[in-house]
């Protein structure tokens, strides 16, 4: 047992802490030995650090009037680093609570340091411990889903079957020629990574610049993928997704690449199949050509005849080359419509509206002004 | 006499006009804690106002830094191993954690870093002064406004905010969308108004004069072409793009005059203007080239690039060969640039260059 001082924070304000400290000096003697340990995360909480066996005086003078900088009574520290981490400073009933700004990393070292005014210092070195490593994340399917794609293809979407970490994508996504020849550089590499919010959906462009005619980087390298040849995507299963965790396998997608798609999707070309009344069978549209499987998720919807969205599941058919929708409720007999965004994409970035380039010189193309297109269809 | 003293209360008006107008930006933010998921980018505007771009949260914010100069505004900046610092003051290694985005507060010559966590949601605004000390500015309890982009609340779409800018009273933002391969450049009233979240202008650009493309901005400067407001844009497809601000009216499809193309494999990552010598110079950060000094002389004349050209088309542009590795640039003061690099080691420094 021993008392605890505070340093002196300067001026007036240590004078007051002087004399406080003064005046309550028989209580801490009364205190336990100070005592810092680190509590592991709860489903509540995450891994904090505690220091017990401070007066209960001391902790009601610093839930009053707390220091101005925290780090010099308690800090804690990445291994032998001076520099605190930041995070916010608690007074509880009989402790004072270290939470740190972001989570603890599991496996890295980390120092606590309790520093009285007089008396012993208080250290504590801990290791928050690393969970078992279990590798079960998995790439589940890679969109295009075919076998088969079009030169001027513009993007994957990885589908993972965890959040995965950030930071990586462009080291552990490869693309191989029928050689196993790694393509250099074949993706936009963007420093934000496109994940989705979940983080379990990652967009990959190809790039642009050679994908776009008349450019140079398609100019001097040529494009990414080319008409006849065959290719590998990989990813590796080092990969690890945000448990720290590797994947459970690496991952692989060959497919043969053919003529470059420069055509709209027209959506006066796409078969409806009406579903009967009274019943929940589902609206079903097929696709001349495959379309981008993220948009078809959103840029389809059916309203009926009082311009009201119908509640439903959307399906993706295989391929992407049909959409499907089943209502929540019985379908009634009446007039509905099948409305398309016109920003709707196929493999290769043409949209419904105008094609991934336009030929200026060759205005074979057409351009949708209207934001959507509307597809009327009765059910009996 | 007499002129002096109506100098004097001239100056004193002004002086109490440029105080309400400052009035009119504090009085839009309120009090509230920031909770950052990511932020990939980061623009100052007038007293000192950070706009932060989360991407990961679809969200803008505005916060009142109250930044104040500290040293000597003019002295050279060195800070080495930046990233290790702030990795320790998050209580992480370097590799666990990414400098996204650096700005100098042009205000106070204090350079502002946006730093992300790799393993889940995170990240954290950190100041670095001019004596090199580092410290996080505090997001809780801070004057602050933010803006939801919109379809925020789709599922799976999100919006990555690649750069922004503040000119006049509007904030113009680059992002590129994880599902449609579109120009998306947002023109955002500040004081941020729910009404007005700023519509998509459409932007296109040609090549060489015959296929014309709606590609995503990588990074933009705005900067004045014969005293009329322009953006200078540099697209993920490697084009240099001139557009007048005027012309960047919501809904408009807008198509900007190419005038450098920077060949094979250029990410551009960061551009500034400078003047040196009586004359503008832009210099742009880059993944594959280094660092490109472009001359701008006769940008207003210069004729968008229409047929085949070679290596150097446009505008002239050198490759600043003593800057190496560089992944973040920003203009400090007049005569220096401040860049992020990494070392032979691996780590990253903060240091001042010479606008060359």
């Amino acid at each position: 047992m021993f008392p605890v001082f505070l340093k002196p924070a300067g001026g007036a304000r240590a004078f007051r802490w002087a004399l406080f400290l003064f005046a309550v000096l028989p209580a801490l003697a009364a205190a336990d030995t100070p005592a810092l340990r680190w509590q592991p995360a709860t489903k509540s909480q995450p891994c904090r650090v505690e220091l017990n066996g401070l007066d209960s005086v001391l902790l009601a003078q610093l839930r009053d009037q707390p220091p101005k900088d925290w780090s010099n009574l308690l800090a804690v520290f990445v291994g032998d680093s001076r520099t605190p981490i930041l995070g916010n400073y608690t007074v509880g009933k009989a402790s004072l609570l270290f939470e740190p700004r972001f989570p603890f990393n599991p496996g890295l070292k980390y120092r606590a340091l309790f520093t009285p005014a007089s008396g012993p210092k208080v250290e504590l070195e801990f290791t928050i411990p690393q969970p078992t490593v279990t590798a079960a994340t998995v790439v589940e399917q890679v969109y295009p889903s075919a076998d088969k794609l079009p030169e001027n293809l513009l993007k994957f979407y990885l589908h993972f079957s965890a959040s995965m970490s950030w930071g990586q994508a462009y080291s552990r996504v490869h693309l191989l020629d029928a050689d196993g020849k790694e393509v250099e550089r074949p993706f936009l590499e963007l420093e934000q990574e496109l994940w989705d919010p979940s983080g379990r959906r990652l967009t990959l462009f190809i790039h642009p610049g050679r994908i776009k005619r008349g450019l140079k980087p398609r100019e001097e390298l040529g494009p990414v993928l080319q008409e006849g040849k065959s290719y590998t995507l990989v990813v590796d299963s080092t990969w690890p997704d945000t448990d720290g965790n590797p994947l459970q396998k690496r991952f692989t997608k060959e497919f043969k690449v053919e003529v470059p798609d420069e055509t709209q999707p027209d959506p006066k070309k796409w078969a409806l199949r009406a579903p009967a009344a009274g019943e929940r069978k589902p609206l079903t549209v097929r696709f001349p050509k495959p379309l981008d499987h993220a948009l078809l998720q959103r840029m389809l919807w059916i309203v009926d005849k009082s311009e009201k969205r119908l509640d439903g599941q959307v399906r993706i058919g295989e391929q992407e080359k049909s959409w499907s929708f089943t209502p929540a409720q019985e379908w009634k007999p009446g007039e509905y419509r099948l409305v398309v965004d016109t920003a709707l994409e196929d493999f290769a970035g043409n949209s419904v509206a105008r094609p991934f380039e336009v030929d200026e010189f060759h205005a074979v193309q057409k351009e949708v002004k209207a934001k959507t297109m509307e597809l009327p269809f009765s059910v009996r | 006499m007499l002129r002096l003293r109506f100098g004097l209360a001239a100056l004193l008006g002004v002086a109490v006009l440029a105080g309400s107008a400052r009035a009119d930006l504090t009085s839009s933010l309120k009090k509230q804690s920031v909770n950052l998921q990511s932020a990939s980018a980061l623009a100052f505007g007038p007293e000192s106002i950070l706009f932060i771009g989360d991407s990961a949260a679809a969200t803008i914010y505005a916060v009142a830094t109250g930044d104040q100069a500290t040293g000597d505004k003019k002295a050279a900046m060195n800070v080495e191993g930046i990233d290790k610092l702030v990795a320790d003051m998050l209580g992480a290694t370097p590799k666990d954690i990414a400098i996204s985005a650096m700005k100098v507060n042009p205000a106070t010559g204090n350079v502002y870093l946006a730093v992300r966590r790799a393993k889940g949601p995170g990240a954290a605004i950190f100041r670095v002064d001019r004596t090199g000390k580092v410290t996080e500015l505090a997001l809780k309890d801070i004057p602050a406004a933010s803006v939801q982009l919109p379809n925020a609340s789709e599922k799976q779409r999100a919006q990555s905010i690649t750069c922004m800018a503040f000119s006049k009273d509007r904030l113009f933002v680059a992002g590129l969308s994880n599902e449609e391969f579109a120009s998306t450049l947002r023109s955002l009233p500040f004081p941020f108004q729910q009404a007005d979240k700023g519509s998509g202008i459409e932007i296109y650009h040609g090549s060489h004069g015959r296929f014309e493309t709606a590609s995503p901005i990588r990074t933009f400067t705005l900067f004045d072409v014969s005293g009329q407001a322009s953006l200078l844009a540099a697209y993920t497809c490697t084009p240099l793009v001139r557009i007048p601000v005027e012309s960047l009216k919501p809904g408009e499809k807008v198509k900007g005059a190419t005038v450098a193309e920077l060949g094979n494999g250029n990410t551009p990552l960061d551009m500034v203007v400078y003047q040196k010598d009586g004359k503008t110079y832009i210099l742009m950060a880059n993944t594959k080239r280094g660092v490109m000094k472009i001359q701008t002389e006769g940008i207003e004349g210069t004729e968008p690039i229409t047929k085949r050209v070679s290596d150097k088309a446009g505008l002239k542009y050198e490759t600043v060969t003593d800057l190496k590795n560089v992944e973040k640039l920003d203009r400090l003061n007049d005569t220096m640039a401040v860049v992020l690099m990494s070392g032979e080691n691996g780590s990253q420094m903060l240091k001042s260059v010479a606008l060359p």
